[in-house]
């Protein structure tokens, strides 16, 4: 448990600190990976296909490697 | 743009009725030139072969009309009457060269059946006493009225007319017989129409030996070999190619026969053959018809390349007007919909996506729409479901 809340607490520093759009954003990766990071929390359970899924989704979207 | 996508198939599609529209131009104006240069051609044979009976009729009449004066002559008639070789050459001489100058080239006498027997040719005055024993001497003694038409001699093609002489009384003394080379037609012809013509005369009714001698005579080329079934007698054009022809004279239909076009640097002609049959129907010679139809397939070729340019302009601005409606009316407003959706799965909630038309994307906007207040009202209840599960759990 805290994998996924972990990934998306680098994906949203990333996004401030390349200025990007971050609702642009999150939305091309809760699509991609099929899990809305709104509804990441350190509770979320570390399912592994959406842990794959959106390392993927990060990588091709933000070029960044979780 | 990627291969499978909507604008590359639509592309694709529109580029292929591009090709489609400018082959279908090029085969559509390559098939009228077909049909109107056969059109032409047809013509120029139906044409040709009308005016040399134009000419024929207006050379009978003329000769006709000769032949009455001719016998109407005193001089003439009593010298025949008294059978005056020598005296009638010399009162026919004069008007034999006056007449030359019109066309007339033969002028004979025959003396009375049942020999019948050239009595003086002011062409070849020293030549006489033969029997020719032609179509026509059969028929005028059988007939005793005048009979015209076509007759192949042993070295030329001429229009003949042959008619009893009869003395002050009425009685037939002998016949007059006139005649003018058909080869001279043909000049006529081309002055009058700007094509060219050929004579061709039928060897099967000719003598070798009586050709190369004429040829001699002519000084013409003895081109006897030129061809395997006919000569050319004459024509109107240097050109040897222009009057080809592989078939049997005897083949050819009545009116006439449309050969294949013809190219020769960059003129370009079509040709077409008719028979020329004598007065006992034979067919004993062909007149070759050729007309330059070079202007006409150069018109063509220009309204070809006016109509491909304009079609391929006219396709490509429809290309891009297409294009340029598909993006404004689809793809623009589906990229809109698609980044709109995308922020609003992202955490952006509040982006409408506006309705901009009644037409079918309009519909789908609409909808997306609908789902995303559906979508944002289930999330803004999130904790409030949560709730709910947990205490249904709970009992």
């Amino acid at each position: 448990m805290g994998q996924l809340n972990e990934m998306k607490r680098k994906i949203e520093e990333k996004i401030k600190a390349d200025g990007l759009n971050a609702s642009d954003v999150k939305g091309k990766l809760g699509l991609r990976s099929g899990k809305l990071l709104a509804f990441i929390s350190d509770s979320t359970p570390d399912d592994p296909v959406v842990i794959q899924k959106l390392r993927k989704a990060a990588k091709e979207v933000m070029n960044l490697n979780l | 743009m990627t291969w499978n996508s909507i604008r590359t198939k639509v592309v694709a599609t529109l580029a292929g009725c591009l090709l489609v529209g400018v082959c279908g131009v090029l085969a559509v104006t390559q098939y009228n030139f077909k049909r109107d240069s056969q059109v032409l051609a047809t013509e120029s044979v139906a044409g040709a072969q009308r005016l040399f009976a134009i000419l024929e009729t207006r050379e009978i009449s003329k000769m006709s009309a000769v032949s009455d004066s001719l016998i109407a002559n005193s001089q003439i008639s009593d010298a025949f009457r008294a059978q005056d070789r020598n005296r009638l050459l010399q009162v026919s001489t004069p008007l034999y060269i006056d007449l030359k100058r019109q066309g007339i080239t033969n002028w004979m006498f025959h003396t009375r059946e049942p020999g019948m027997g050239v009595f003086l040719r002011l062409h070849n005055p020293p030549k006489f006493g033969d029997s020719l024993n032609r179509f026509f001497d059969k028929e005028v003694v059988r007939t005793h009225v005048l009979v015209s038409g076509n007759e192949l001699a042993k070295a030329g093609f001429a229009l003949r007319v042959i008619r009893p002489f009869p003395d002050s009384q009425g009685q037939i003394i002998g016949y007059i017989e006139l005649g003018e080379e058909l080869g001279q037609f043909i000049r006529t012809m081309k002055q009058q129409t700007g094509n060219e013509y050929g004579l061709l005369l039928n060897k099967k009714y000719m003598d070798r030996q009586f050709w190369a001698d004429s040829s001699k005579v002519w000084k013409r080329r003895d081109n006897w070999d030129d061809n395997p079934a006919f000569v050319v007698a004459d024509k109107t054009t240097e050109s040897e190619n222009l009057m080809r022809f592989d078939n049997d004279l005897d083949s050819l239909p009545p009116e006439g026969k449309v050969l294949e076009r013809f190219q020769s640097g960059n003129s370009v002609y079509v040709r077409g053959i008719f028979p020329v049959r004598d007065a006992a129907g034979n067919t004993v010679g062909a007149m070759f018809v050729v007309r330059d139809i070079s202007s006409f397939y150069l018109a063509m070729r220009h309204a070809m390349k006016v109509m491909v340019i304009v079609t391929l302009v006219a396709l490509i601005l429809g290309m891009l007007f297409v294009q340029l409606l598909l993006t404004r009316l689809v793809f623009q407003r589906l990229e809109r919909i698609t980044a709109i959706a995308t922020r609003v799965v992202g955490g952006d909630y509040g982006t409408e996506i506006q309705v901009s038309s009644d037409d079918e994307v309009g519909k789908f906007e609409q909808l997306f729409e609908q789902f995303r207040c559906v979508f944002v009202d289930v999330l803004a209840h999130v904790p409030e479901l949560q709730q709910q599960a947990h205490g249904g759990d709970s009992r």
